[in-house]
C-alpha cells in the first residue's frame, strides 16, 4: 500500500480532515480518526481522495471520498479486525444480518445487496476487507478503486 | 437485560476478587461448578490416539449437531507439571488460527489465569472475519496429544457472555458481532490454531499501543472500558505444536476423499511433524511458501489473487462472485454457490518460492446437496463467493494430504511458513 501514497502529489501528514462512516457525508465529524486513535495521511487525485488512518497495532483503514465529499468506500488491513460498526455505520445491520442469515457459512463475508457491497476476509494476524457502494463512485472509476 | 449482566458481572468479582488478587483464579471455583477431578492419568486418553505421532479426526454433525465441514479432534489438557488431566473432545482442527481455545464451560481442571504486565488477570479477545468473537482468559496448560507433548502452553479459556468470575466481553470485542463462545455457535468445544505461524499475535501485540487482541482483566475491565495490554510472544496464546519437543515444524492434515454426494461424516489423521516420521514426509507435495501475513497466489482466468490461503477451519471454498467465476449463487443458500451441474474451477496455486501448479476443484449445487441429504456433514464440492481471494476450506483438504509449516521451522521442503500439497 506504501506504493499508493509514494507519488502523491498532495500528501498531508498528520492532517485532519473530516472523515466518515461509508455513505456519509466527508463533511460530518472527526469520529473515524479519533476512534482509532491513529495517524492519518490524506491524499487527492483528480476524481476521489483518500484518507489512510494507521491505528494503534498496526490496522490500516482507507477512506475513498467522491469530489461530491461522500465515501464511496472504506478499506481495511491489519493484524486485528477494525471496528466495523463504525466503519460501515448505517450499512453495518447488512453485515451483521448477512452473517446471521447463514449459519452454515464458515469463513468470509460477502454482502451484495442494491448498491452496497461487502467483503470481510483473511485469518488471524492478516484480516482484510473492503466495502462500497457502487452508486457512489465517481462516474469514471470502478469498484476497483476501493483497494 | 443490560443490568442483569452488570449484576452478574459485579457478583463475580466479589466471589473470586481474593482469589484474583492472590493470583490464585481457580476456574471451577470461580464460575461456580464443582471441581470435580477428572481424568487421572496424564496419557490416559493421549487426546484420543495413544502413542505416536497421529490423532484420528472425524467430520461429522460435532457436538450440537449442527456441523458442515469441520476436522474434530480430542485433546488433553494438564495443570502444568501435574497428572490432573482431562481430554476435551469435539476440538475443531484450524489451520487457519494459531493457538487452543477451550470453551470455560467444558473445563473442570484447575488451571492458573496468566496475569498481564499489570498483575492483574490476562484477557483475550480473537475476533474474525464474519465478526464473531471469542473473549476469554489466558491461562497455561500443558497439552498432550499421542505421543506429543507441550508444556505450560498459554491457551484460550473462552467465556461466554456475562460468565461469572471474569469480566464481561468489552464493548471492542463485540462491536462486529456475535459471541461464538458457547458449543452451539462454535459447533465445537474449541478451536485447535495449527497455522503458519508460533503466536496467534505476534509482534503487533508486543508493541506498544498493541493491537486489539489482548486486555488487562483486572477489575476495572468494565465493557464499556477495558484496556489494551501489549503481551511478549512468548506470552501469547501459542501453537501447541511449536511447542511439541519432537515433531514440531508443521503438521499433516491427511483427509479421506468424499463421494460427489456428500458424506455423514469422514475420517483422517492430524499427524504432527513434516518428514519427521516415516508418516509424514512431503513425498511428492509441492513446497507454496506464503508471505509473512500467510498468504500465497491464486489465479484464475488470468486474474491474480495474491492474498489467498488454505484453511481448514473455513468449512468451503471461498472465491471469486458468480459474475467472474461464471457459477450461479444459490437462490436460499445464497452465501453458496448452486451451478446447475458440478464444475471444475481450475486454479493455479503459486507459492512466493515461485512453485505454480493448477489444482481443480468442483463446485456443485449447495443447495440441492444440503435438501438431498441434511443429516450430512461432509461436502466435498460446496463453496460460496469471495470476491478478494481465494480460500481453500476444508473440502480442500478431502482426498488431498495438505502440510502446513510452522514460520521459521526447518522442513525438508525449507523453512516455513508455507503450504504444501
Amino acid at each position: 500500500m506504501s506504493k499508493i501514497f509514494a507519488g502523491l502529489l498532495v500528501l498531508v501528514l498528520g492532517a485532519t480532515p473530516s472523515l466518515a462512516s461509508l455513505g456519509q457525508s466527508v463533511q460530518s465529524v472527526h469520529q473515524d480518526r479519533q476512534r482509532m486513535a491513529g495517524e492519518m495521511r490524506s491524499a487527492t487525485f483528480e476524481s476521489y481522495s483518500v484518507h489512510e488512518i494507521s491505528a494503534a497495532g498496526g490496522t490500516v483503514v482507507r477512506e475513498y471520498v467522491s469530489p461530491a465529499g461522500n465515501v464511496f468506500g472504506v478499506v481495511w488491513e491489519g493484524p486485528a479486525m477494525p471496528d466495523l460498526s463504525q466503519l460501515l455505520g448505517a450499512y453495518f445491520p447488512h453485515f451483521r444480518d448477512s452473517v446471521a442469515a447463514h449459519p452454515h457459512r464458515r469463513g468470509p463475508v460477502y454482502v451484495q445487496s442494491g448498491s452496497l457491497v461487502i467483503e470481510s476476509g483473511g485469518h488471524m494476524r492478516a484480516f482484510r476487507g473492503r466495502a462500497y457502494l457502487t452508486n457512489l463512485i465517481p462516474s469514471n472509476l470502478n469498484k476497483d478503486v476501493v483497494r | 437485560m443490560r443490568a442483569y449482566k452488570y449484576l452478574v458481572r459485579n457478583l463475580g468479582t466479589f466471589g473470586c476478587v481474593f482469589a484474583l488478587l492472590a493470583g490464585a483464579f481457580l476456574l471451577p471455583s470461580c464460575s461456580g461448578i464443582g471441581s470435580a477431578a477428572s481424568g487421572g492419568g496424564g496419557n490416559g486418553g493421549g487426546g484420543g490416539g495413544g502413542t505416536g505421532n497421529s490423532v484420528p479426526i472425524a467430520v461429522n454433525a460435532g457436538p450440537a449437531n449442527n456441523s458442515l465441514n469441520q476436522p474434530l479432534v480430542s485433546v488433553t489438557i494438564c495443570v502444568p507439571g501435574s497428572s490432573n488431566c482431562q481430554t476435551i473432545t469435539n476440538v475443531l482442527v484450524d489451520t487457519g488460527s494459531t493457538g487452543l481455545r477451550v470453551l470455560a464451560t467444558q473445563v473442570t481442571i484447575p488451571l492458573l489465569t496468566a496475569n498481564a504486565s499489570t498483575g492483574n488477570p490476562l484477557g483475550e479477545c480473537v475476533m474474525f472475519a464474519d465478526g464473531s468473537f471469542l473473549w476469554g482468559s489466558v491461562s497455561t496448560a500443558d497439552i498432550s496429544m499421542a505421543g506429543e507433548k507441550a508444556s505450560s502452553v498459554p491457551i484460550q479459556i473462552v467465556r461466554t457472555t456475562g460468565s461469572v468470575g471474569f469480566p464481561a466481553v468489552p464493548a471492542t470485542c463485540s462491536t462486529n458481532g456475535t459471541d461464538n463462545g458457547t458449543v452451539s455457535a462454535l459447533g465445537a468445544n474449541g478451536i485447535l490454531g495449527l497455522g503458519l505461524f508460533t503466536q496467534d499475535c505476534g509482534a503487533a501485540c508486543v508493541t506498544s499501543p498493541p493491537a486489539n487482541v489482548y486486555y488487562d482483566a483486572g477489575a476495572a475491565c468494565v465493557p464499556s472500558m477495558c484496556s489494551l495490554v501489549s503481551v511478549p510472544l512468548l506470552n501469547q496464546v501459542q501453537n501447541p505444536v511449536a511447542l511439541f519437543t519432537k515433531d514440531n515444524n508443521g503438521v499433516l492434515l491427511s483427509m479421506s476423499a468424499v463421494p460427489a454426494a456428500g458424506a455423514t461424516s469422514v475420517t483422517g489423521s492430524l499427524i504432527f511433524g513434516i518428514g519427521t516420521q516415516s508418516n509424514n514426509s512431503l513425498g511428492s507435495a509441492k513446497v507454496y511458501t506464503t508471505d509473512s501475513f500467510g498468504f500465497y497466489t491464486a489465479t484464475f482466468n488470468n486474474i491474480s489473487y495474491p492474498q489467498s490461503f488454505v484453511d481448514s477451519g473455513s468449512n468451503g471454498f471461498f472465491f471469486l462472485d458468480p459474475t467472474s467465476s461464471s457459477v450461479p449463487a444459490c437462490t436460499t443458500a445464497i452465501a453458496f454457490y448452486c451451478p446447475a451441474s458440478s464444475t471444475a474451477i481450475p486454479v493455479t496455486t503459486t507459492g512466493n518460492n515461485g512453485t505454480s501448479q493448477v489444482v481443480t476443484f468442483n463446485i456443485a449445487n449447495a443447495e440441492t446437496l444440503f435438501s438431498a441429504s441434511p443429516t450430512f456433514a461432509a461436502f466435498g464440492n460446496v463453496g460460496g463467493p469471495f470476491p478478494g481471494s481465494f480460500d481453500f476450506g476444508m473440502p480442500f483438504f478431502y482426498g488431498r494430504p495438505v502440510f502446513t509449516a510452522i514460520a521459521g521451522a526447518s522442513t525438508p521442503g525449507g523453512a516455513g511458513p508455507y503450504f504444501a500439497y
